[in-house]
């Protein structure tokens, strides 16, 4: 136990010296050794969560930084804990950060080894992230996280990715000062950072508006990182802009680390403070419904492959967030089981839309129409991604699906399980859509009229197929473990950060499955054979497309709107808490 | 207690997020910015403020000495430095930007889409 704790810091040093190291020999190095030493970082990185988190299961291996540990109550030490959750979503960032890496191997020669320095700068934020016990140190990562990501978007220098990294750097600056403000007014109210002494400190002031404006500062801080209605609309520009790499670690990991922080500051601080908490419940469970059918919707009305996964990555984040307002029912097994078959499923969709812009020079649906043939497995596997974003029984996020649903639906019967099924159904169906047109050629030929306004855009095809194929496959094999999803869930159960077991599979989950597959199925025909279907359906898509027409308007591309809404949310949580605490 | 610094901050978080959303100019953008977080800097110090403390620098006064919250000022710190990063960061992509498109006005300039006219 005392080696599992000194090896703790590791996780985080390791990246960061190797980062360093290439970045001082950047111009000497062969660009290949950068390669191979930011996956191997990354995958030694990743096997020592595994190792954290298979130790964690009596007691979470700690690490008091410079041996301060709290002394009478009084906490000034930063302390990182590993226990069963939290390394396990460090180890699965640095799995799919490794995944991407492979994915890009040799794909950024021509800059020396900054995009590797950079990576790694990310994957030990992330890592930092998941692991740290201490409000401002999570502050620190958050922000190291953000500062890279931007840098990463920004990275191609086309003027999309620059007006992409743009929007996603502002509104992410506005959720980092929300942020830092609220951990000043919890720490003036508890003159602590330590989660633990903070809760305990919190809970037993009893209700208080100070408390309450800090815990939703930082929330507006989350949930924007989430991507959650109404701080969502950056998302799609960004994921939709990055280079595919950081668009598979963006969209499979850092987005969920948001609702991960969040599930995190609920269970250790906030847990035991029943005001907040109820709050924090009828406030989250109605925004996760409306960003559920909000994202999946949206996902449906786009034709360019990597926005359409960024919106299907919005739709998904509803769902996580529907888990985490059912929190104190054991939502939070179901809610980590989902965030990582998401995480491996929607990795895969993101390297494989880098498939085809490397190799086709593409990623407009409509234009790819029948070009992906010659592809090999590229096709199978984006329809069995998808099938499995519409919610197949089968696999890890199902399992965490079916946890989330038996969850939701003791707190919002009808409304819960309606949105998780429309929300992952819809997001399915247009994948399931994108992939039966461009690598089947199925649906019509599209018209003159259809030619995009979109700007040429393509990604270096120096590597063979099977090398960028190769991760995918990893990743969707991950997501299959058959005794992984339960395995994980008992354990993630028994770890202390989850409370209640989980419900198991049972009957009423593989109908739910199924039927939402039915309907991802059912909706990628129709929106392939519009032409030839019956008059009804036609209305009927008709009526969802006008649904949907002024929330496409919402997402103007506009940085000044972005804000308008970040401001409107800001105030609508500010008022929910306020009048709960 | 006064209640002066909150309201200060809480008018500088306003007003600079008024400034960003209305904004036609990315450098004016940036620096309603760093208005808005100038904001956190105002509430931090004001959380860790003590009258008639001193600095928490015990070089050259005894242990035992009033001083202000250091914590406070370790977070101020921080926020700063991160700060000079994004905006360092944000005007790099406001020239390239400015190089490719020809115009660094927020309202014109849409990701993925054609310029407005």
């Amino acid at each position: 136990m005392i080696l599992a704790g000194s090896l703790l810091p590791l996780t985080v040093a390791a990246p960061l010296a190797v980062g360093a190291l290439l970045l001082a020999s950047a111009h000497r190095v062969p660009p290949r050794l950068a390669d191979v030493a930011s996956i191997s970082t990354a995958t030694a990185v990743a096997v020592l969560c595994a190792y954290l988190a298979a130790q964690a299961g009596t007691s979470a291996p700690t690490q008091w930084f410079g041996d301060w540990r709290p002394l009478g109550g009084v906490s000034l030490g930063i302390v990182f804990t590993a226990d069963t959750a939290s390394a396990s979503v460090a180890c699965l960032v640095a799995f799919v950060v490794a995944a991407s890496l492979v994915f890009a191997w040799g794909y950024f020669d021509e800059v020396h080894a900054h995009f590797h320095v950079m990576m790694l700068l990310f994957l030990a934020a992330m890592v930092g992230f998941s692991l740290t016990r201490d409000l401002f140190n999570m502050f620190v990562w958050f922000e190291l996280m953000s500062v890279s990501a931007y840098a990463l978007t920004a990275y191609k220098l086309g003027a999309s990715s620059l007006e992409g990294a743009l929007n996603f750097t502002v509104v992410n600056s506005v959720a980092s000062i929300a942020m830092l403000a609220g951990v000043g007014l919890l720490y003036a109210r508890a003159g602590q950072l330590d989660f633990a002494v903070l809760g305990q400190t919190l809970c037993r002031r009893g209700p208080d508006p100070v408390a309450a404006g800090g815990f939703c500062l930082i929330a507006t801080a989350l949930l924007t990182k989430a991507a959650v209605v109404p701080f969502q609309a950056w998302l799609p520009d960004a994921h939709g802009v990055a280079p595919s790499p950081v668009s598979v670690i963006f969209s499979a990991v850092m987005a969920p680390l948001g609702l991960f922080g969040l599930a995190k500051l609920e269970a250790l601080v906030f847990a035991d403070c029943s005001a907040s908490m109820g709050v924090v419940r009828h406030l989250l469970l109605p925004l996760g419904c409306a960003t559920a059918v909000m994202g999946g919707g949206m996902a449906w009305c786009q034709r360019h492959l990597k926005r359409l996964l960024g919106f299907s990555t919005v739709a998904h984040m509803g769902v996580g967030l529907i888990a985490l307002g059912a929190l104190d029912r054991g939502g939070l097994a179901g809610f980590l089981g989902y965030l990582t078959g998401h995480a491996l499923v929607k990795g895969t969709l993101f390297m494989i839309a880098g498939v085809l812009l490397a190799t086709r020079k593409s990623n407009d649906e409509l234009v790819l129409r029948g070009r992906g043939r010659g592809l090999g497995l590229t096709g199978p596997l984006m329809a069995l991604a998808g099938l499995f974003l519409a919610g197949l029984p089968w696999g890890v996020m199902h399992a965490g699906a079916a946890e989330v649903e038996a969850t939701a639906s003791q707190t919002m019967p009808f409304i819960g399980a309606a949105s998780i099924m429309l929300g992952s159904g819809l997001t399915g169906a247009a994948v399931l859509r994108s992939a039966g047109r461009i690598f089947w050629g199925l649906g019509p030929e599209a018209g003159v009229e259809h030619e995009g306004p979109t700007e040429p855009e393509r990604e270096k095809a120096n590597r063979p197929l099977w090398l960028m194929l190769a991760p995918c496959c990893a990743m969707l094999l991950a997501n299959l473990w058959p005794t992984g999803s339960s395995a994980f869930l008992s354990a993630w159960a028994a770890s202390g950060l989850i409370r209640g077991a989980p419900h198991g599979l049972d009957a009423m989950s593989l109908v739910s499955g199924g039927a939402s597959v039915a309907l991802a199925v059912f909706a990628a025909g129709a929106g392939l054979y519009r032409h030839r279907s019956p008059r009804a359906l036609v209305k009927a898509q008709d009526a969802l497309g006008a649904m949907f027409r002024p929330l496409r308007d919402l997402h103007s591309g506009l940085v000044g709107d972005y804000l308008a809404w970040t401001a409107v949310g800001v105030a609508a949580l500010a008022i929910a808490f306020l009048a709960g605490a | 207690m006064t209640y002066l610094p909150w309201a200060l901050c809480a008018w500088l978080f306003a007003i600079g997020l008024y400034g960003m959303a209305t904004s036609r100019d990315y450098l004016h953008l940036i620096g309603c910015l760093s208005v808005c977080q100038s904001s956190t800097y105002v509430l931090l110090l004001s959380i860790g403020f003590r009258t008639g403390a001193s600095s928490p620098v015990f070089h050259d006064h005894p242990p035992g000495v009033p001083a202000v919250d250091p914590v406070m000022q370790a977070l101020a710190l921080t926020d700063i430095v991160v700060g000079a990063a994004v905006t360092a960061l944000l005007l790099a992509m406001v020239i390239q930007v400015c190089k490719r498109r020809g115009t660094i006005d927020p309202q014109r300039l849409k990701p993925m889409q054609p310029l407005d006219p």
